[in-house]
């Protein structure tokens, strides 16, 4: 709780719009390092594939008929 | 007749079926173990002795009469703090959880219940199934029944935990990104990740709403085989599970590997990331057995492993934040530090990367349905590092990756956990097998097979020597 590093004013602005106010004042360190790994890019598919030939999991409303 | 702390579920299913033991004198003794040596391993949370010893009284009963129910009928178990059981609080090893009352049983548990199964009690966990072994909490972290120094693996340590120190025959755990896997590799029992619809999630406390999966955890390859065969099932409760019969993976056990085709995925630890020596060396030797055995083996390759961590680890931390966005704000001082820092990162993920990650995961499948086509399995490690100290937070934050077991939570298909031989320093080390979507009983074959030529989960911990050197 003692932690006092500089934090980059946007992840100030963005923890705040999150409603991270909280965790921010009282451990603004665990907020920056969090604020870059959620940021971090993601890596690239496999060759072949591309976002229009891989549609996110397929909903499927009969799962839902009991 | 076998020290009854060590007694495997098959065999002591056998002798409770020909009235050879009592459920009741099985539970005692198990109970009074608990008593006896559990204060050094803080496995368990909660233990119910009264519930369990009148459940062993009811199961003695019906045996008696003649109504055996199967193989799990009196058997006891114990059940991570993260499945709900009505009247009791399903606390997550969180301070956040610790006035819960469930109104109802986890379907798991109803079903064991419904088998005859004795609940022991509910064990330790890392808080809400993530972070790690934490200090900060109402209650301690399990402690690794081979070295109470090191981390015992997570998150369903506590499962891990009380069957490597013979406090229970049987256990179930959770898995997201290896939370069944870990403790076992690092406990040196069996754990498998079920196929994703092949156990339902209903009564669970969730950790994500696309990557958990319920995994048995036992001390013998058999014994999870039974476990699993008790748990699975539809459950209309649950639209993720499937409307199938579960497999029977007993029937083919012990057919053997002969014509089986197994392929290894050894770029995750020889290229991607290096694995430790013991681990690498194992492995390797593993294979050899595999070979001996009869199946033939052929190296594979798929993505790297760093990208298949991005994806579990995006769809990970944004579902979980999900979950828990509004204690995160309110209360981020009442989660355990490594909790909180694993839960943080979620805010920060964007829609588009979510999507882009759940994109990539069918990509993956994909993938390695394509690499699985003419194998029966692959094979490649559980953990590339050695457990660390349990007190060295920043130790442990390292081995968050240092893994290839979220891969096949990525693709939903099943991976067991098995030992693989022990190190010079007595730690026990591990691969997984996996197989193809609802294909446990060919993952549980090889793994008998394997199992029965190497012998090594039947070495068990210094148990009485660790409580006297704590005491």
């Amino acid at each position: 709780m003692n932690e006092s590093p500089k934090i980059p004013e946007s992840v100030r602005l963005m923890a705040e719009q999150h409603g991270l106010g909280k965790a921010l004042k009282l451990f603004p360190e665990g907020v920056r390092a969090a604020a870059e790994r959620g940021q971090k890019p993601l890596g690239a598919p496999p060759k072949g594939n591309s976002p229009i030939a891989s549609p996110a999991p397929i909903f499927n409303p009969a799962r839902f008929e009991k | 007749m076998t020290d009854l702390a060590w007694l495997t579920v098959a065999e002591g299913a056998a002798l409770l079926r020909a009235k050879k033991l009592s459920p009741v004198e099985w539970t005692k003794a198990l109970l009074d173990r608990i008593a006896a040596i559990d204060e050094h391993y803080n496995a368990f949370l909660v233990v119910t002795a009264d519930k369990a010893l009148a459940q062993a009284k009811a199961a003695e009963a019906e045996i008696a009469k003649g109504q055996y129910r199967g193989p799990m009928h009196g058997v006891p178990y114990a059940a991570k703090d993260i499945f709900d059981i009505e009247g009791m609080a399903t606390t997550c090893h969180s301070k956040i959880r610790m006035n819960h009352k469930a109104a109802s049983d986890a379907f798991v548990v109803k079903k064991l219940r419904d088998t005859g199964a004795v609940l022991l009690g509910k064990v330790a966990l890392h808080e809400f199934a993530t972070g790690g072994p934490a200090f900060d909490l109402p209650w301690p972290p399990a402690r690794n029944p081979w070295n109470r120094d090191l981390h015992p693996g997570g998150s369903s340590s506590g499962s891990g935990s009380a069957l490597a120190a013979g406090m229970a025959p049987a256990a179930l755990g959770t898995d997201t990104g290896g939370s069944v896997r870990n403790p076992a590799t690092c406990c040196g029992i069996v754990g498998m990740k079920p196929t994703y619809g092949a156990v339902s999630l209903s009564g669970v406390f969730p950790l994500t709403y696309s990557l958990d999966h319920v995994g048995p955890m036992t001390r013998t390859v058999e014994d999870n085989a039974i476990l699993f065969h008790a748990i699975a099932g539809h459950d209309p409760d649950d639209p993720t599970t499937a409307v199938r019969e579960p497999a029977d993976c007993l029937k083919d056990l012990k057919s053997g590997l002969k014509g089986l085709r197994v392929g290894v995925i050894e770029h995750f630890y020889k290229s991607d990331a290096e694995a430790v020596p013991e681990q690498a060396q194992a492995i390797e030797q593993a294979i050899g057995v595999l070979q001996k055995l009869g199946a033939s083996v052929k190296t594979v390759r798929v993505s790297p492993l760093p990208l298949w961590t991005d994806c579990n680890r995006t769809i990970h931390t944004s579902e979980a934040y999900a979950i828990h966005e509004k204690d995160v704000q309110e209360r981020p001082e009442d989660f355990a530090a490594l909790t909180r820092n694993r839960l943080l990162p979620g805010a920060f993920v964007s829609a588009a990367k979510y999507i882009r990650a759940q994109q990539l995961r069918a990509a993956l499948c994909r993938e390695m349905a394509g690499a699985m086509r003419d194998l029966d399995a692959v094979v490649t490690l559980s953990s590339l590092c050695m457990p660390c100290r349990i007190d060295d937070p920043a130790a442990v934050a390292k081995t968050y990756d240092q893994q290839a077991r979220l891969v096949f939570n990525v693709t939903g298909t099943p991976a067991i956990s098995v030992p693989t031989g022990f190190t010079n320093d007595g730690l026990p080390l591990a691969m997984q097998i996996a197989g193809h979507s609802f294909g446990e009983p060919m993952v549980y074959r090889i793994a008998q097979a394997y199992e029965a030529a190497t012998g090594f989960t039947a070495k068990r911990p210094p148990i009485k020597l660790a409580a006297r050197a704590v005491a």
